[in-house]
């Protein structure tokens, strides 16, 4: 990673009184990938929007190459956005769309020797940077079609070249890929990426769906209520959560109370289990976080704890099994066929268990009680309504 | 039973469209008649079509209706597209209640729109001349205007008010169905935010703002009554003078403007209807369009683009030829001498406002009331800012009782002299200060001879059963009761409760024995031209235009009964504190030369009061028509001195007397 390119310094937002939000210190470098990954009403959004120039902070500075540009309007900002279903211009064909911005730019006449007449860009060099865009984007031949003859997948593709074309030090994208199923989605990701690398300018990435996160980013913002949670790498957000939140809202944790014995040594359900995490006050009690496919399992007698299988879900690669332990559900995803009923022993090795310090999400995740795959999608689908929701309201 | 059922549908659907078209038709039809009567076809003609083109009332008046149409329509669409756009960048809550406040003036009855219009435009005018007259009392530099009055300017705020909320409601749904991030994406391609909106958000919108459009210059040139109300004196719209007109009777000529005003509204529907139907279509296609294939798409695309470089030029030149038109029509008339003038429909040659204008170079504002009543309460409500007016000789008395008219300089129009003196220091001007008499005539028995065997003679025929069933009975209390108190033999003018209320009884038992058929205004036009009633009272100069229109097997007589009968005097005055006093004294001066009174007499069938032109208008007949002027006609039109002697004139009742008037013609229940 090179140079900071972006910085947002003490940012609040507030709309009506409500902080919307909270002191948000970040920042940016260049040809980098980042990710605002969080629930809806997170902030990401609006912390997308400030940087692009739609928003002023209520209160903060934002710095780009160390010039603040808080009051600098979105048309002088070397940023570009892909919105959030696009907002193509639906009266303009493909062509025209992605000459948009470039019929928009003015430059120093060449043949000015004051250097103060502006004049449009030569058309023929319109011509040729929209074509080569539209090779970039794999979309060669259909420049004269309009947006509303184009697949989703395709209106996307215009979307990021219309962005692009205008050569922009950092592009900025609002959950794009929303509105495509998820076999397009997963096509799109790895295209996204590729075309990051292939420009080499910084890509700012909104999303509430981890999975993409994870699989596109360079560094990871999470985000809830406003604040930041975490800012890492995928990996370092994935194996050492910060909180409960963060554990629970990047993959499956199982996330159970415990108590910091000492280093290294934690204790959960009055067992001693031994980990790798330190640095605690002697017998603090601590958010102890276990990935399901982090667990094995062993017969009853070798188990460092014991429970009964209440479901079994086949997945595929694995199964899904949700155990009882004393009252609290955990998931495990194991190869291992365990019926439903079964007593069952669990072994969890040291790099297995994840210690984090108590916060305010403590005790609010990590329990499967109510762990069903519709409920799952379910909550997706309505988290997808809510953001639209509330930026209407905005 | 099923076919029979449907066949019962059909046939009522059928009287359901015969009901709704039929009187329309009737009208287109009647449109094309070579002849002058609504019931009598006789031939097809353009010829009412020509007159109408030739008539200078209707073109000005067409001229007034397209130019504030254009210009309101212009004004508001812009407006109704900002607001529009400002509701729609407000949060949800305050838009909706804006959307709400927004359809209340279009639910609206327009009567109230109107009068409130008239009501705020006029105190507006009262506080606006407080202030000039205080501005320009401190200082020397500039003068304001003391007097607004209602006029053009009035009735275009009013128009641009009325239409605006039909743009924003056509260009509203527009605005959400646009992708909210369409502003934010140009902007951020490089666009301020009005090169958004010219770029990105207008494009979008176009269909919405061109339907708003025409809604909102249909709604223009379709409207009467807010119009009525706020137009004042110096503008008439189309449907202002269409209403004027048919005071007279309801004239092929009024069949054939309503014609061409009916297809008008009704292109500009249908035009609307198309264009929503089509892009309805269009919206329809291109959601189903993804799953086409690439070259049907081209194709598809390529057809209906139409911005084509050919459209944009001509939009672009029409809409700069209408805005220049606009500026140069309302630039044209500031600052040059006028006159305000209201008469009745139908009742002046219309060329001589040509020549009238032609010689002194005074523009002349020429509108119609509909009856003295009509009048008065203009009057009084502010609303008719005139300069002159023709009221009857009870109005006048009136008028002078409550100190609304200005005297005369007589100076200034030496053609009083040629008054006849009979028509001088009449009893509702005793001293002549204030009146010029325009024309005078009697009221009386038209009865078609073809039918009655015997002449009338007396006012009997209009209560007892003879004719039972094809009398025409005046709709309006002063000249009902005044047939009935001449049949009984008292004066016209009683006071008297036990007269009048005999009077009324008489009325109410003839009504009750069904004598009859209608009691009518101008309708006793058509009924008489067509032989459907047989008898009824009406005024002398009405009935010589009806003779001239009677059909075959009509032969319609006329006749003041001996009993006596009403004869009346329509004056010009002006009205107190006149703007253009100067202008309206040389009208009142022009019209009553003898020239004009010859060219008046000659068109409206109505006696002049002017003594060369009485004497001289059978001659000028005669050299006109090429036929000696009948004396039996000339007697009924220009009444001799005993006739007029067995008349009586009215005169303003008090206010007890017209109290009563209005108890006992309510119980009459007409």
């Amino acid at each position: 990673m090179s140079k900071e390119l972006i910085r947002l310094r003490d940012v609040c937002m507030a709309f009506d009184d409500e902080l919307v939000l909270d002191h948000i210190n970040l920042y940016f470098n260049d040809k980098e990938f980042l990710t605002l990954l969080g629930p809806s009403g997170c902030g990401k959004t609006t912390t997308l929007r400030i940087i692009g120039g739609f928003m002023t902070p209520t209160a903060g500075d934002v710095l780009f190459d160390g010039a603040r540009i808080n009051d600098v309007p979105p048309h002088q900002r070397q940023i570009n956005t892909v919105f959030q279903k696009y907002a193509l211009f639906p009266h303009l064909d493909v062509y025209e769309n992605i000459a948009f911005g470039l019929r928009m730019q003015r430059r120093p006449d060449p043949k000015d020797p004051t250097g103060k007449r502006m004049v449009k860009l030569p058309e023929e060099e319109i011509d040729q940077r929209v074509m080569e865009m539209l090779e970039v984007v794999s979309l060669k031949g259909f420049e004269r079609r309009k947006p509303d003859a184009l697949s989703g997948g395709q209106q996307q593709r215009v979307a990021i070249a219309r962005a692009l074309v205008n050569k922009p030090k950092v592009l900025l994208l609002d959950e794009p890929l929303a509105a495509l199923d998820l076999k397009l989605r997963k096509d799109m990701q790895i295209e996204l990426k590729r075309i990051q690398q292939q420009v080499g300018i910084t890509f700012i990435y909104v999303t509430h769906d981890q999975e993409e996160a994870l699989t596109m980013s360079d560094t990871i913002v999470v985000m809830d209520k406003g604040s930041i949670q975490q800012i890492g790498t995928p990996e370092d957000i994935y194996n050492e959560p910060k909180n409960a939140f963060v554990a629970d809202f990047i993959g499956e944790s199982n996330i159970i109370d415990g108590v910091m014995v000492e280093d290294n040594l934690v204790k959960m359900y009055g067992k001693k289990f031994p980990c790798l995490d330190g640095g605690f006050a002697p017998n603090e009690p601590v958010d102890v976080v276990i990935r399901p496919e982090d667990i094995d399992i062993v017969p009853v007698e070798q188990g460092q704890i014991t429970g009964t299988v209440t479901s079994v879900t086949f997945k595929g690669m694995q199964y899904d099994i949700i155990v009882d332990f004393k009252g609290f559900k955990w998931l495990i995803q194991t190869t291992d066929y365990s019926p439903e009923g079964a007593r069952i022993g669990i072994k969890i090795d040291p790099d297995g268990i994840h210690i984090m310090k108590k916060s305010k999400y403590s005790g609010m995740f990590g329990d499967y009680s109510s762990f069903s795959e519709e409920y799952d999608e379910l909550d997706d689908a309505s988290l997808l309504d809510d953001e639209e929701e509330s930026e209407d309201e905005e | 039973m099923k076919k029979k059922n449907s066949a019962f549908n059909r046939t009522f659907t059928a009287l359901v469209f015969l009901f709704l078209y039929a009187p329309i038709l009737l009208l287109i039809v009647f449109s094309f008649n070579a002849g002058e009567s609504n019931v009598v076809w006789s031939g097809f003609s353009l010829h009412w079509y020509r007159e109408l083109f030739s008539d200078r009332l209707i073109m000005r008046s067409v001229y007034t209706t397209l130019l504030v149409s254009v210009i309101a329509t212009i004004i508001s669409t812009f407006a109704g597209t900002f607001a529009a756009i400002g509701f729609y960048s407000l949060r949800r809550r305050q838009r909706n209640t804006l959307n709400t406040i927004n359809n209340i003036p279009m639910m609206n009855a327009d009567i109230v729109t109107g009068v409130a219009m008239c009501l705020f435009f006029v105190a507006f005018f009262g506080l606006w001349s407080e202030f000039a007259v205080w501005v320009n009392s401190i200082q020397t530099v500039f003068q304001l205007p003391e007097r607004l009055t209602l006029g053009f300017g009035t009735l275009l705020i009013a128009h641009i008010a009325f239409n605006i909320p039909y743009v924003i409601l056509s260009v509203s749904p527009k605005l959400r169905q646009m992708d909210k991030n369409l502003v934010d994406a140009a902007m951020d391609l490089g666009c301020t935010w009005m090169q958004a909106f010219w770029k990105v958000i207008l494009p979008e919108i176009k269909p919405g703002i061109v339907s708003g459009a025409l809604t909102a210059f249909t709604m223009s040139v379709d409207d009467f009554i807010i119009s009525y109300f706020t137009a004042g004196s110096s503008s008439s719209t189309l449907a202002m003078t269409i209403y004027g007109m048919t005071k007279k009777r309801v004239t092929p000529e009024i069949n054939a403007i309503s014609t061409l005003l009916f297809v008008t509204v009704l292109l500009l529907l249908v035009i609307t209807n198309i264009r929503e139907a089509r892009q309805e279509q269009l919206a329809e296609r291109r959601r189903k369009l993804p799953t086409a294939t690439a070259a049907e798409a081209a194709r598809y695309s390529r057809k209906h683009t139409f911005d084509g470089p050919i459209p944009k030029i001509a939009g672009g030149l029409a809409a700069t030829a209408l805005i220049a038109a606009a500026v140069l029509v309302a630039g044209r008339n500031a600052g040059k001498p006028v006159v305000n003038v209201c008469s009745w429909g139908e009742y002046i040659d219309e060329s001589l406002i040509e020549q009238f204008e032609q010689e002194t170079g005074i523009t002349v504002n020429y509108q119609t009331a509909e009856s003295n009543e009509a009048l008065y309460s203009l009057l009084k409500s502010g609303a008719g800012d005139y300069d002159v007016v023709v009221p009857s000789d009870y109005m006048i008395s009136q008028l002078i009782e409550e100190d609304m008219l200005e005297e005369l300089d007589y100076s200034n129009i030496p053609n009083f002299s040629l008054i006849d003196e009979r028509f001088k220091n009449l009893p509702y001007d005793p001293e002549n200060k204030y009146t010029v008499p325009y024309t005078w005539g009697t009221v009386g028995i038209i009865y078609n001879a073809a039918v009655v065997e015997d002449p009338i003679t007396s006012w009997n025929v209009m209560f007892n059963d003879d004719y039972a069933g094809n009398v025409l009975m005046f709709r309006n209390s002063r000249d009902a009761m005044a047939t009935a108190l001449l049949y009984l033999g008292y004066s016209i003018n009683t006071t008297d409760e036990a007269q009048l209320r005999e009077a009324q009884q008489l009325l109410v038992n003839a009504k009750r024995r069904g004598v009859y058929q209608a009691f009518v205004m101008d309708e006793i036009f058509g009924k008489m031209e067509g032989g459907n009633a047989v008898i009824g009272s009406y005024y002398a100069g009405d009935y010589l235009s009806m003779a001239d229109n009677q059909a075959d097997g009509v032969d319609l007589a006329f006749t003041v009964p001996e009993e006596g009968s009403n004869w009346f005097v329509d004056a010009m005055c002006v009205l107190k504190d006149a703007p253009h006093k100067e202008e309206a004294e040389a009208w009142i001066n022009f019209i009553a030369s003898t020239e004009a009174n010859l060219a008046n007499m000659d068109y409206i069938w109505y006696a002049s009061p002017n003594r060369e032109a009485l004497e001289q208008y059978p001659a000028y007949y005669e050299e006109l028509y090429e036929e000696p002027l009948d004396p039996e006609v000339y007697e009924i039109m220009a009444a001799s001195q005993e006739t007029l002697d067995r008349c009586e004139m009215y005169v303003v009742l008090p206010y007890e007397t017209r109290a009563l008037y209005n108890k006992l013609w309510t119980e009459l229940g007409i």
